[in-house]
């Protein structure tokens, strides 16, 4: 089972080109300092991405697997789906249906967590995280608080 | 009989139908000739020769209906609430010239029609007007009056082919019909040529049984074309490139190495990046319509998906590139730097896609740790 390290969910921005994307970059480069960073970006709000913002995807990962951690997707809007499977990137990460699931994948197998063609793209995602502050959010696994 | 046509482009009921990338869907070319131009040959096949065309798209995309625009045709452009005087206008100029039925075609939906028996039809209910419709009763947009109702035809042309001044009877139509409404309806017709269930035969060579090449389509001897599949003419298929189940790849369009192009249509003057997974979608004019999700993406980035130039353009593009490039080998060679070092199979296999590879956009570490690879799953690789 999984220890009680938390997970960083970060909502990526509306745009994904080249200038944002290095921003976003230097904006979660903290989170993948850590040892074994667990990250899941929530693509929700993805409206428009191109090559610089997957390949910024691929360093995140490429940063998180370095360090023994994992990146994984989630609410992945329909746009950014289209821009995921173009790019032949969508098999490089596990996406989830909801930030929740993914968030729970850390700790735990969900058989019924694990999107075959993205179902439900399009529709509102059931996450109900901190919407204050509309940026990245500390979750822990609820099975993690239980154990700790 | 003298029986003329009026065929409308445009006047669509919901914005952002019948239309892809602002042009419509009339316009654009179906397994190698535009919709427009299927039409027109039916028409002429029954013996209506005389056409007007009205559309409400500006002249600067005409272009693309190549080989529609025939001698002795009528081609006007109009837009807004003129699109409906112009086709009366036009209906008006074959009621004086002699014409005794004027055939009113929007496309709008495209029906493969026996327009000897919607004449007939016509002239045996004795209407002044006579509408089209499919089986279920819905308006094709598709009309036959006499020419002597002027009056008729302006109340039908002010109500944008919604009502009629007199009722009258429906010819119901129950042959092959498709309402174009949507980029799924232009893809289940370039589908529905191929199974031979419409009547739009590929326009090119048939190399094997159905994989059919247009004139001057170069393809790679390393890229495969699975049946059925069709090349249009001047385009490009490069090496490792994967066209299958039902590929349609329209004119002058690029498919570039190592890209799959599976149950998609690339439109006319696209072209689309090397190392790529095209499924289930409709490419052009800097857009994706993916089928599956239903949903429109638009692509900035010209690594991806662009629209190719016309030929001098890119001719002037090609010689200031190569310009570059001698320039820069001339620089390298003066001060002494080695050329880039071919990246071995490894590591090329860790790449996702070539067009991911921006220039200003280096990694420092081209391997990602672990023994991650990602492989293709078709192809000769």
């Amino acid at each position: 089972m999984e220890t009680s390290r938390p997970v960083v969910v970060k909502r990526v921005p509306e745009r994904m080109n080249f200038r944002q994307a290095r921003q976003f970059q230097q904006e979660v480069r903290p989170f993948f300092k850590i040892d074994r960073p667990q990250i899941v970006f929530d693509l929700s709000a993805v409206r428009l991405i191109d090559a610089a913002g997957i390949d910024m995807l691929l360093e995140c990962m490429t940063e998180a697997s370095r360090r023994d951690g994992d990146l994984k997707l989630a609410s992945v809007s329909a746009q950014a789906a289209v821009v995921l499977e173009l790019t032949r990137t969508d098999r490089l990460f596990e996406i989830y249906e909801t930030a929740t699931d993914a968030v729970k994948s850390f700790s735990s197998f969900l058989p019924n967590a694990v999107r075959q063609f993205y179902p439900g793209v399009g529709t509102a995602p059931a996450f109900s995280w901190n919407q204050r502050d509309g940026h990245g959010t500390h979750h822990a696994p609820k099975e993690t608080e239980e154990a700790a | 009989m003298d029986v003329k046509a009026v065929i409308l482009i445009g006047g669509a009921r919901n914005e952002g139908t019948e239309q892809l990338g602002g042009i419509p869907i009339g316009l654009l070319d179906v397994l190698g000739r535009p919709i427009l131009e299927r039409v027109l040959d039916r028409l002429e096949k029954f013996g209506i020769s005389g056409a007007a065309v009205v559309t409400e798209i500006p002249a600067s995309s005409v272009p693309l209906a190549r080989g529609s625009i025939r001698p002795g045709m009528q081609w006007s452009e109009a837009q807004g609430s003129q699109f409906w005087r112009a086709a009366e206008s036009a209906f008006n100029d074959f009621a004086q010239g002699g014409s005794e039925l004027v055939l009113v075609v929007r496309l709008g939906a495209y029906a493969e029609l026996d327009y000897e028996d919607l004449v007939q039809f016509h002239l045996d209910a004795g209407c002044r007007v006579t509408r089209v419709s499919d089986g279920a009763g819905i308006p094709l947009d598709t009309f036959v009056i006499s020419a002597s109702r002027r009056n008729d035809a302006a109340y039908l042309f002010r109500h944008e082919l919604q009502e009629m001044r007199v009722p009258c009877d429906d010819y119901r139509f129950a042959g092959y019909i498709n309402h174009l409404r949507d980029p799924k309806d232009f893809r289940v017709l370039a589908l529905d040529g191929f199974a031979g269930i419409a009547n739009l035969p590929p326009c090119g060579k048939q190399i094997k049984p159905g994989v059919w090449l247009g004139e001057n389509a170069r393809i790679h001897r390393n890229a495969r074309l699975l049946a059925p599949c069709f090349v249009g003419a001047n385009s490009n298929v490069r090496a490792a490139a994967l066209l299958t189940r039902g590929s349609v790849v329209e004119h002058h369009t690029e498919v570039d190495c190592g890209t799959v192009v599976e149950n998609s249509s690339i439109l006319q003057t696209t072209k689309v990046g090397a190392g790529l997974d095209v499924t289930h979608s409709v490419v052009g004019f800097q857009k994706i319509w993916n089928l599956r999700r239903a949903v429109e993406v638009e692509i900035e980035d010209r690594q991806l998906v662009s629209t190719l130039r016309s030929a001098p353009v890119r001719m002037l593009n090609n010689a200031a590139e190569m310009a570059l490039m001698f320039t820069r080998t001339m620089a390298q060679t003066l001060l002494g730097r080695k050329s880039a070092r071919t990246p071995e199979l490894r590591e090329a296999l860790c790449q996702p896609a070539a067009a991911l590879k921006t220039s200003e956009h280096t990694r420092e570490e081209g391997l990602p740790a672990g023994d991650l690879l990602s492989v293709r799953r078709y192809g000769n690789e």
